[in-house]
């Protein structure tokens, strides 16, 4: 089993996250934002699993579940709101949902 | 001494307890005060004359008790600095306390106090009388009442009080009334100006007195820090200093005894220089003089003395009763009260006692210039009192402060009767104030006639009457005292008050012949007057027999161990003794022969009165015309030589032009356009600016989130490389 470097591991979870930003800025679909949220969610969860393997102790891997779990929480919640937002307004584009506004 | 006091009765009572209940002589006019203004129409006319005459009265009553309490030998109060024999005094705990300055809410009656209470109460009471008459289709007359009764109330503050402090108290008190009582017609616009203007002339002189006043607290800490040493005193110096710091600590540094004792130290203390604190460099004797002349600006603005007397002329704008009570019989006296309080202070230094002499005198004199031409009767009484107040701070320039306590409390009682039968005379002719419109009023109004004449023989100084004898001790004094270092400016102040009385019997004598002689005028708005009922004759009566009364107080035939004295200055020898003292140890005036009959002035002042008066008989009962040459003067005097018009030149326009620019550059352009309207328009602009980047749209803030997350983790970068 060859050995990977951990910036190899570093630089995925860079583009996974660049991805992620670039989904939540760009995509019109509320549920394709979401997914950019949790792309970066994950990306971050790499870099920490990534550093806990590098170091050889566990707080990254704590640190990680953590995340899963605040992830879920928050998936859970923002799904909502989409459902929410779906029923009163009939549309899950951002671009029609501009209730910040005011 | 003792002999003389022997002569008046014990009080069956203990003297002493009557200091416990000095208060109730100042709650029950304030009380009525309160009753009459919030209830008073409610209650309806006669409940409250009730209430105002009954309070008033009541505090007579009391006045009288502690009055006679005063002449019980028993009544000695003791304090820290020592007993002060016949008065009585009630504390009534600290009233406040700053670090050590501590004023004591204290009550005290004393021989010169105690007749100022009977002045007060007494003439006040007459007044409320005349008033319920006067004022009875007037229909403020519950808020006329309310404002006489509080009046009365501060009077008696200023007088009770045994401190500077509660003097001031009743100080503003009195000058807030006669405010108030000035602009009591307030809708007709001069008589709500005549009221501003007193109020604003009193604020200078409240200034000077606040000023004097914190120097003398200054003035105290000075002596208290000064080495121990330095009181060269018996029985020693460090008895002393303790005691004088008792007196500080028990009474306030103010309390009239501790100011006492001040002036008792200063006298010690020659020509020595404050050595530390806020007054270093400074003489004590300097200070007291500058101490002095402020209290005089605080005086000279409630009594009417040159430079500020303008306001009471125009304070005639108030009801007649006012104008006796308020602006001639009381408040216009508590500067020659106040300095009778503090004369142990005022001896110390040669040069106030001349400049009060030399203002009082010219003040008599130029009042009664003013007064010789003008027409409406009260503006007439107003100039003589101006210039009878003169003639009392003459008095006290000059040293004889029984002589002009004497004039004072004579002077309370005659032009209160003059003012009343002014008063009288106006209600009996449809309110004619012009005297070249009246006439003849004598046989119509006979009551009112005879006490206006006694009074005015009282004021011009005809011989058995009160005024006479009050006037003539006070130019006595003037012409046999000196001052040290001023020995000429007591002659010279004689010279000016001889004058001055001669004016006084001729603008009187006018006034009389032009009003109550003659033929009736045709300009008469009534063709008859009639007499006026008896709440207002009663009054006059009284006030007309008391003129003649207080005689008894001014003839010197008491044989006391100095010579022959009057009643008078036997009575408040124990107020004055430390004046007496005090003068004696720093020779500050050289007394001249005080005592006996002093028979060649007597009968000089009796020949100037008799000619002042013989000049109007001539010219006003004979109809003589004035010679063409004093025809400009006439004008000048009629304009009241122009003081007003040049007050208004030289202070009010110039102040007018000032206020208005600071209007118009400061309030408009710097207030209002930059701090008010500009911080408006820069909130505006940046609200305006800003609302373009709240687009609600939230991937546009995940944008600008973003990019600030890329521009930080760059500038982290260039900080980690660099």
């Amino acid at each position: 089993m060859g050995h990977v470097p951990t910036s190899w591991y570093l630089i995925l979870a860079a583009a996974l996250f660049c991805i992620g930003v670039v989904g939540v800025l760009l995509r019109r679909n509320a549920l394709v934002a979401f997914m950019g949220i949790e792309l970066m969610l994950n990306a971050a969860n790499l870099t920490f699993v990534a550093f806990a393997r590098a170091r050889g102790d566990l707080a990254g891997h704590v640190s990680a579940f953590f995340v899963i779990a605040v992830a879920a929480a928050e998936a859970s919640v923002g799904l909502a709101i989409v459902i929410a937002l779906y029923r009163a307004r009939g549309t899950v584009n951002i671009d029609e949902i501009k209730t910040m506004r005011h | 001494m003792d002999n003389f006091f022997q002569m008046f009765p014990t009080v069956p009572f203990d003297p002493t307890v009557t200091g416990q209940g000095l208060w109730m002589i100042i709650a029950y006019p304030l009380a009525g005060a309160l009753l009459c203004g919030l209830l008073g129409k409610t209650l309806g006319r006669a409940n409250t004359h009730l209430i105002a005459l009954g309070s008033v009265g009541t505090s007579f009553v009391l006045s009288v008790l502690a009055y006679w309490a005063t002449c019980d030998r028993r009544a000695v109060v003791a304090t820290p600095i020592g007993l002060v024999p016949w008065s009585v005094h009630g504390d009534f705990g600290t009233w406040f306390a700053a670090g050590s300055f501590k004023v004591n809410f204290g009550l005290s009656v004393d021989h010169l106090s105690g007749i100022m209470l009977l002045v007060i109460t007494g003439v006040g009471f007459l007044i409320h009388m005349y008033s319920t008459e006067y004022m009875s289709d007037d229909k403020g007359y519950w808020r006329f009442f309310s404002y006489l009764n509080l009046f009365v109330a501060a009077m008696l503050t200023l007088v009770l009080a045994d401190s500077l402090p509660l003097l001031f108290v009743g100080w503003e008190g009195v000058g807030l009334c006669s405010y108030l009582l000035i602009g009591f017609w307030y809708e007709d616009k001069e008589k709500a100006y005549a009221g501003r203007k007193a109020f604003i002339t009193n604020r200078i002189g409240d200034f000077g007195f606040v000023v004097a006043a914190i120097l003398m607290v200054l003035l105290t800490d000075a002596i208290t820090q000064s080495p121990v040493q330095s009181f060269g005193r018996e029985p020693s110096s460090a008895v002393f200093a303790s005691r004088y710091q008792a007196g500080i600590d028990a009474l306030g540094a103010l309390s009239f005894p501790v100011i006492a004792e001040t002036a008792r130290t200063v006298a010690t203390l020659e020509e020595q220089t404050i050595a530390s604190g806020p007054l270093s460099g400074h003489s004590f004797q300097g200070v007291v003089t500058v101490t002095l002349l402020l209290f005089m600006l605080g005086a000279a603005g409630k009594s009417a003395q040159i430079p500020l007397y303008v306001w009471l002329p125009d304070a005639m704008a108030g009801p007649t009763p006012v104008s006796a009570l308020i602006h001639a019989a009381t408040m216009v006296t508590s500067g020659v009260y106040l300095f009778c309080r503090i004369s142990a202070l005022l001896v110390l230094s040669p040069t106030a006692m001349a400049t009060i002499a030399l203002i009082g005198a010219v003040t008599a004199l130029w009042a009664a210039l003013i007064a010789f031409s003008q027409v409406g009767i009260k503006k007439i009484l107003a100039y003589s009192t101006v210039s009878q107040l003169g003639f009392m701070f003459l008095g006290i320039g000059t040293g004889a402060f029984w002589a002009a306590f004497l004039h004072l409390v004579t002077h309370a009682f005659f032009k209160a009767c003059l003012f009343l039968g002014a008063g009288s005379v106006m209600h009996g002719n449809a309110g004619e104030e012009d005297i070249t419109k009246l006439g003849a009023v004598r046989k119509e109004m006979p009551l009112t006639w005879a006490t206006f004449l006694v009074a005015t023989f009282a004021i011009t100084g005809i011989v058995p009457l009160s005024g006479f004898f009050s006037k003539d001790a006070i130019l006595h004094a003037a012409h046999s005292n000196v001052l040290t270092g001023y020995p000429m400016v007591l002659s010279l102040a004689w010279v000016i008050g001889t004058v001055a009385a001669f004016g006084t019997a001729f603008y009187m004598m006018r006034l009389y012949f032009l009003t109550f002689e003659g033929k009736r005028s045709p300009a008469a708005k009534v063709a008859h007057a009639h007499e006026s009922g008896p709440a207002i004759t009663v009054p006059l009566v009284i006030l007309a027999a008391l003129a003649v009364l207080a005689v008894v107080q001014g003839i010197p035939f008491l044989h006391t161990p100095e010579g022959l004295q009057t009643v008078f200055q036997a009575f408040l020898r124990p107020v004055f003794s430390d004046a007496a003292a005090i003068s004696d140890h720093v020779r500050s005036v050289h007394w001249g022969e005080e005592n006996g009959v002093p028979w060649g002035t007597y009968l000089f002042a009796w020949c100037i009165a008799l000619a002042g008066g013989a000049f109007a008989f001539i010219m006003y009962k004979r109809n003589r015309r004035l010679p063409r040459a004093l025809e400009p003067f006439r004008r000048a005097s009629f304009a009241k030589f122009y003081i007003d018009e040049g007050v208004d030149i030289l202070i009010l326009r110039p102040l007018r032009g000032l206020s208005m620019a600071l209007y118009r550059v400061v309030d408009a352009v710097l207030i209002d356009g930059f701090a008010v309207r500009g911080t408006a328009w820069v909130t505006a602009r940046a609200g305006a600016a800003l609302r373009y980047f709240q687009t609600g749209d939230a991937q546009t803030y995940a944008a600008v989130m973003v990019l600030a997350l890329v521009a930080g983790i760059l500038w982290a970068l260039m900080k980690v490389a660099s």
